[in-house]
C-alpha cells in the first residue's frame, strides 16, 4: 500500500530524454533521504538522550562510551544533518538556477522555502541538545542574532524563557527537534511532492 | 503511451532508487570516517573566544558583527527569494533549461550570495 501511494506520487510516464542526471541532479529526493537517514539516526539516539540539564551530557558520554555503535549513530545523525542541509541549498540554486520557481509552481516554490526555513530551525534546534560547549555557545549566538531581528526577543522569550541551556529551554527545544519540526517537515515534503504530480511530474514540461 | 515517453515504473523509479541508495550507503560511510565533535559540558561561566554560532548562520553572524542594522538586508533578501515567481515576469518556458535568458540577472545574483556565503 505504502508503495503504490508512493508510486502515485509522481507522474505514470515520463519523457524517456528527461531521465538524466544533468537537469535535477536529484538533489530534492537526495535531500530527502538525508531526511530519512536523520528520522532512523535520530529514532534511534532517543533511546538514550535524556533532555534535561544535568542528564544530556552525561547521556552523550554514555553513548558514546557504552553504547554499541553509540558513537557511529550520533556522528551519522550529524553528518545526515549537515547533508540534508547542503543538499536543500544545492537544490535551492538548482531551482532558481533553471527558473524552475516560476507560475505556475509558484506555490511550490512557498512550500519549498517553508521547507527551508523548518530545515534550518531543525538543525539549530539540535545544535544545543548535546548540552557541550560548543551547543551551548552556538544556540546562545543563535540566540542574540535572533534578538537583534523584528519580534526577536518575544520569540527568544518563547524559545528559551529561562536563558540557554536552562531546564525549560531544552526542554522545548527538544519538543521542537524531535516531534514538532520533523512533523512539519514531513508534512510539508509530502505536500511537495504532491504539488510536483499536480505541477505535471518531476521535471518540467512532460 | 506517446512517443518519446517510457512508463515511471521501473524506468524513471529505478533511476531514484540508485540515488538514493548511493545517497545512504555515501552517508553511512563518511559517518564512520568523520566523528562528531564532543566538547567538555557546558558552561556559561566559561566563554570561549571566539564565541561562534552553528556554521550555518555564521555568515550571518559575520554580517552583523559590522553593524546590527546589516540584519535587515539579509531579511529583505529572503523576503525577495520568497517572492521569486512573482517578481520575475519571464513567461513559461518552453523547455527545461539552466540559466534560462529571463531569470539571468536573478541566477547570477543567487550564485553571488552562495559563492559569498560559502567564503
Amino acid at each position: 500500500m505504502i508503495e503504490d501511494f508512493l508510486k502515485h506520487l509522481f507522474p505514470r510516464a515520463v519523457l524517456q530524454r528527461n531521465l538524466t542526471l544533468s537537469y535535477t541532479l536529484c538533489l530534492g529526493g537526495l535531500a530527502f533521504t538525508c531526511l530519512m537517514l536523520l528520522g532512523a539516526s535520530g529514532g534511534l539516539l532517543l533511546f538514550y538522550y535524556q533532555p534535561t540539564p544535568a542528564a544530556a551530557y552525561p547521556s552523550i558520554l554514555l553513548l558514546e562510551s557504552s553504547v554499541w555503535g553509540g558513537r557511529y549513530l550520533r556522528s551519522l545523525h550529524r553528518l545526515a544533518s549537515h547533508f540534508f542541509l547542503v543538499l536543500i541549498v544545492l537544490h535551492t540554486l538548482r531551482v532558481i538556477l533553471t527558473g524552475a520557481y516560476q507560475k505556475p509552481r509558484q506555490f511550490n516554490w512557498l512550500v519549498g522555502c517553508a521547507l527551508f526555513l523548518c530545515a534550518v530551525f531543525e538543525g539549530y534546534t539540535g545544535y544545543l541538545l548535546p548540552m557541550d560547549q560548543l551547543a551551548l555557545w552556538a544556540t546562545q549566538t543563535g540566540m542574540e542574532l535572533l534578538h537583534i531581528m523584528p519580534l526577536g526577543g518575544a520569540l527568544r522569550a518563547v524559545l528559551v524563557p529561562d536563558g540557554v541551556g536552562g531546564p525549560a529551554s531544552l526542554l522545548r527545544f527538544y519538543v521542537l527537534h524531535i516531534l514538532m519540526v520533523p512533523g512539519l517537515l514531513l508534512f510539508l515534503s509530502g505536500l511537495h511532492f504532491y504539488r510536483i504530480r499536480r505541477n505535471k511530474g518531476v521535471l518540467p514540461y512532460l | 503511451m506517446k512517443r518519446g515517453y517510457v512508463k515511471s515504473s521501473p524506468h524513471f523509479f529505478r533511476l531514484i532508487t540508485i540515488a538514493l541508495g548511493l545517497t545512504a550507503v555515501a552517508v553511512m560511510l563518511l559517518a564512520a570516517l568523520v566523528p562528531a565533535p564532543l566538547q567538555e559540558q557546558g558552561n556559561l561561566a566559561r566563554v570561549p573566544n571566539p564565541v561562534k554560532s552553528a556554521w550555518f548562520l555564521l555568515w550571518i553572524q559575520e554580517l552583523v558583527s559590522y553593524s546590527k542594522y546589516l540584519v535587515y538586508p539579509v531579511l529583505a533578501l529572503a523576503a525577495c527569494f520568497i517572492a521569486l515567481p512573482w517578481l520575475s515576469p519571464a513567461a513559461p518556458q518552453q523547455g527545461a533549461c539552466w540559466f534560462p535568458r529571463a531569470c539571468r540577472g536573478v541566477s547570477w545574483g543567487r550564485l553571488s550570495h552562495v559563492c559569498w556565503c560559502s567564503r
